[in-house]
């Protein structure tokens, strides 16, 4: 019964994703033959499906296709994705001690709240031409940074505040001093939390290469590579690497849920 | 060892006097219930017993020892299990050794003699959420022995568990008790169970809490539940709380 709702769902997910492309087939189709067009847009120029499939294809190895391209779009994702894991795994480490303190200590609290309720606030590309100015290199594993700490230190505060008194108190009575109540106590009970936030910040990070790329020019990146193929009037390949950025990020939160699973064995 | 003292102990919360003036003494190995109507104050005796709070007026002492601050000598078992969600029942009951600094293969030995005590073999590397109520407070009271405690202070440890699994555990518990033998400071809410298993009954009267009667229950163990002296007890028992129950009705 339970297995059977299932294939059911995914049954009407991909008849739904071949009836999107069916549909966007039919749209391009249509305004090229000037039977239909939508006020205002040029739908013509935009590419079909198998256009676009075969832009992915022809491009996702060749390092010399054309002007401006001398990567594969696999070296595109390379790019990318080393750069989100560059700047999560450094918010991580800043971000979780950081929450840590916070939810822990009034005191720091107090010190550093106000200074992250209005940094926080700066989207992560308002930093961009900062960056550019400042940073020799790094400016868009920075860009990351930025999109991804504040959800882990986010998280991380309501970890630690949202842990439950009494295993503190039986933490307590069972003789664990005030350190060990922190690693042995606050910080497992805060993980679930952590993890959460770094699903959020990975998210954002993902979000934010794209845009860093673009205004920073790196020579290699997903969202250099669409931004240049924009420019180059290669539509096939542009709308190509939108759907990869779209599919990556996709997979990267199914795999983060997944390492939750996998870590977290004791929630059920 | 594991001798409690209050020396009229009160307790002040923001202006309301939650316990008023009590004195007690638990003598070394003895098995005392705390019986009283619901808001009386059982569970911040058990709380200040436990260090974890602190007497507004009065003094505390374990073994001639004034209780200041965390007393880490007691074990406490908690109504609601509170067990480490993301440790094991092996994980949960090595706790207190583990931040003693206990070496592993040592505190192993001393979960696996507790696991096996309270008949959990076979569920050492469970998670709590993968048990039932019954087998989560057997890890509970497993969890505070291996603390070796002087005392054990329980509050309700079996009030979320079905009457049956509670009869069950209260015949667990005394088994228990006997093979370690150490003084025990036990609150519920019911006076079948406090006649089950207590030495002395401690009957508290409505808030402001005051230890108002004590029974002494010679009764020798185990005992039948329905037998003559037990009916006796328990019709005497009820008749002390059940003024305080109305009493305690009409302060609400």
């Amino acid at each position: 019964m339970k297995n059977d709702n299932k294939r059911n769902g995914l049954i009407i997910n991909i008849l739904s994703l071949i009836g999107f492309i069916i549909f966007w087939h039919v749209l391009v189709a249509l305004a090229r033959e000037q039977i239909f067009n939508i006020p205002f847009m040029r739908l013509k120029d935009v590419p079909t499906p198998i256009e676009t499939w075969y832009a992915l294809v022809g491009s996702m190895f060749t390092r010399t296709y054309g002007p401006g391209l001398t990567y594969g779009i696999i070296n595109h994702i390379e790019a990318s994705l080393v750069r989100v894991i560059q700047g999560s795994a450094l918010a991580f480490i800043i971000g979780v001690p950081v929450g840590i303190g916070i939810g822990y200590s009034r005191l720091i609290h107090n010190i550093l709240n106000p200074i992250i309720e209005i940094v926080r606030n700066m989207p992560p590309m308002a930093w961009i031409p900062l960056a550019i100015f400042i940073l020799v290199s790094g400016g868009s594993i920075f860009i990351v940074f930025i999109g991804v700490v504040f959800p882990i230190i986010i998280n991380t505060i309501y970890g630690v505040r949202s842990t439950d008194s009494r295993l503190i108190d039986a933490a307590r009575m069972l003789g664990a001093s005030q350190a060990q109540i922190v690693t042995k106590v606050i910080i497992p009970s805060a993980f679930p939390s952590i993890i959460a936030g770094l699903r959020i910040g990975f998210g954002v990070g993902w979000m934010a290469i794209v845009a860093a790329e673009m205004v920073i020019r790196s020579p290699v990146g997903l969202g250099y590579f669409i931004w240049n193929m924009g420019d180059l009037g290669r539509y096939a390949e542009m709308v190509a690497g939108m759907i990869v950025i779209g599919v990556i990020g996709y997979f990267m939160n199914i795999s983060i849920v997944l390492l939750q699973k996998r870590v977290i064995k004791w929630v059920d | 060892m594991g001798r409690l003292i209050l020396k009229g102990v009160s307790r002040k919360f923001n202006g309301f006097l939650a316990v008023s003036d009590v004195n007690l003494e638990i003598a070394d190995g003895e098995f005392v219930c705390l019986l009283g109507p619901s808001g009386c104050g059982k569970t911040t005796i058990l709380r200040l017993a436990a260090g974890l709070d602190a007497p507004t007026e009065g003094e505390l002492f374990l073994d001639s020892k004034k209780i200041e601050g965390v007393n880490d000598e007691c074990g406490f078992v908690f109504q609601e299990y509170v067990l480490f969600p993301w440790r094991t029942v092996k994980g949960n009951i090595e706790f207190g050794p583990e931040m003693k600094g206990i070496r592993k293969e040592e505190r192993e030995q001393i979960a696996l003699h507790y696991i096996d005590l309270v008949g959990l073999k076979g569920f050492e590397n469970h998670y709590p959420h993968e048990l039932s109520g019954g087998m989560k407070q057997r890890v509970g009271i497993a969890r505070a022995y291996a603390n070796s405690p002087k005392l054990l202070l329980m509050d309700e440890p079996f009030g979320a568990l079905d009457a049956q699994t509670r009869n069950l555990m209260q015949g667990e518990l005394l088994r228990i008790w006997q093979e370690e033998h150490i003084s025990a400071l036990f609150v519920t809410h019911s006076v079948d169970e406090a006649v089950y298993l207590a030495d002395r009954v401690m009957v508290m009267s409505a808030r402001p809490g005051m230890v108002k009667d004590i029974f002494e229950i010679d009764i020798p163990r185990p005992r039948v539940r329905t037998s003559p002296e037990a009916n006796e007890l328990r019709d005497a028992i009820l008749k002390s709380l059940g003024t305080e129950i109305k009493r305690a009705a009409s302060l609400k």
